[in-house]
């Protein structure tokens, strides 16, 4: 198996985190959110957010709905970085008492969602 | 002094003292006989909102939208001559309701019963042997709801009297048409279930009083300096309805990443000229169960139906203009969503609580401070037609 390479050029330090936060929807993003430890999300929050910016101008670059596959899986890492950083940045401690009312809240229809589908 | 200066002046209490200062009944936020009154006398004669027009792009187009205080099912339908109508999801030969799916597009609404067939229109198109009947077909048309529509929300109404959504909504009908959601296109949804009164829960959200104790992270950037509790700037009030303009924290507690998410997704925003909306900063709340902001990041409307006298469903929807065109515009909505349902949530646990300790019965009053106005006036404004319908109708409450 040759080892294809997951994500563009200048993104391997995120390689680690593709199986895990590579997910194709705003509520399976939300519901890894909670299904993560506290560990997982540090260390992606860690290694992805300094690539925020870095990640979108390099998105921004091509047509949304027609990512190659490395873009869109960067995109997906984006989009889960953002449920992430609001349990790491925000919550902090609280993150735990606050996730079974986060789930209570269910997440029917998002932007992302309509034009993936 | 290093610290930018807002200089905020709280509204004063003299302001307010028209709405009544004394203690407000308890019972009206779990009590089953009153919530039965204030079913028939508020929201089977209220302007209720059901949806976006962006739900329904083109001719054919549906959404079905069950309302538990009317114990009704709507189908709520674009014709092909692009006129929106609600109608009774209730096929007229015996009953049955007509459509299971929650959204769809197509050219006729079939009863899988006996297979009368409707057009998008609500006429009757065809019946199998329809000759058997007594009846004519012209007879047989769905039962429609008046429906109208004003700043792209559509509204429905089960009095066959009411006045115009326009008249009704008042004042605030213009700014309405000027926020976001009258420019939208799509939206993002989350929906809850919640074991509290209508009024309990839209209360959580007319009051700031809570943030500083119930959001201190999540919603840090609008509490701090000169208002520690995030009180509003400016209230106002207008028949039922009512508003408040949200306090600007000069230097908001904002995190190295939330504020990098948020720039992301500003420059759309400003080609798309939302920045510069007149009232990015208002709230409006619409009698009995609708308000909405208008801040161009995070534009949403948060509706409350009510289920019972403990039971309520919550739908939040913030609101877009366009699709994603960019990756920074997609993310930038992610983040939107995800951190405006963090503080909700939040809110949720509370509500839940103060529902507990109210079905107890252990309070005869509840209590609102001045700036808690807002809940003061929607108790008066509900309280005056349970107690008016009760008058005419000798319910007992």
């Amino acid at each position: 198996m040759s080892a294809a390479v997951a994500l563009p050029d200048g993104f391997a330090v995120l390689e680690p985190f593709v199986e895990r936060w590579n997910v194709p929807s705003t509520a399976e993003r939300a519901a890894l959110r909670k299904a993560s430890s506290a560990e997982e999300r540090e260390a992606f929050f860690a290694a992805a957010s300094p690539l925020l910016d870095a990640a979108l101008d390099h998105l921004d670059a091509y047509p949304l709905n027609a990512l190659p596959p490395a873009e869109q899986r960067l995109m997906n890492l984006m989009l889960s970085l953002a449920h992430v950083a609001l349990a790491v940045e925000i919550q902090g401690p609280d993150e735990t008492m606050s996730a079974p009312w986060r789930d209570r809240m269910r997440i029917v229809r998002s932007a992302a969602d309509q034009a993936a589908a | 002094m290093s610290e930018a200066v807002s200089q905020f002046t709280r509204v004063p209490a003299d302001d307010l003292a028209w709405l009544g200062t004394d203690p407000v009944p308890a019972k009206p936020y779990y009590d089953p006989a009153y919530f039965e009154v204030e079913r028939k006398a508020v929201f089977l004669k209220s302007w209720i909102h059901v949806g976006h027009v962006c739900e329904l792009s083109d001719a054919g187009s549906f959404i079905r939208r069950d309302l538990e205080f009317a114990c009704a099912s709507l189908l709520i339908v674009r014709g092909r001559d692009q006129q929106i109508r609600a109608f009774h999801n209730v096929c007229t030969h015996r009953g049955t309701q007509l459509v299971e799916a929650a959204a769809g597009r197509q050219t006729r609404f079939s009863c899988p019963y006996h297979m009368w067939t409707f057009g998008m229109d609500g006429a009757l198109v065809s019946a199998p042997d329809f000759e058997a009947f007594h009846v004519d077909k012209k007879d047989c048309s769905l039962k429609q709801v008046a429906l109208q529509e004003c700043g792209g929300l559509l509204f429905v109404n089960f009095d066959p009297e009411a006045r115009p959504l326009r008249e009704w909504l008042g004042a605030y009908a213009e700014r309405l048409a000027l926020m976001p959601v009258a420019r939208a296109t799509s939206f993002s949804e989350y929906t809850y279930d919640i074991g509290a009164n209508w009024k309990l829960t839209y209360d959580n959200f007319q009051e700031n009083y809570h943030l500083r104790f119930i959001h201190p992270r999540s919603g840090g950037a609008g509490i701090g300096g000169d208002n520690p509790f995030g009180y509003p700037v400016t209230v106002g009030f207008d028949g039922p309805h009512r508003t408040q303009r949200i306090w600007s924290n000069p230097s908001p507690d904002l995190k190295t990443f939330q504020r990098a998410a948020t720039m992301r997704g500003i420059p759309a925003l400003k080609q798309q000229g939302l920045l510069e909306l007149p009232y990015g900063r208002d709230y409006l709340a619409f009698f009995p169960n609708l308000f909405l902001i208008g801040t161009p990041t995070q534009p949403f409307s948060h509706t409350v139906y009510p289920i019972a006298a403990d039971r309520s469903r919550g739908v939040v929807r913030v609101y877009w203009v366009g699709d994603d065109m960019t990756a920074s515009q997609r993310f930038a909505r992610e983040y939107s969503l995800a951190q405006i349902r963090d503080i909700h949530c939040e809110d949720i646990a509370m509500i839940e609580r103060g529902q507990a300790g109210l079905s107890s019965g252990a309070l005869s009053h509840i209590h609102f401070q001045s700036m808690e106005a807002l809940c003061r006036h929607l108790f008066n404004e509900v309280d005056q037609r349970v107690r008016a319908y009760a008058r005419e109708t000798g319910a007992v409450l």
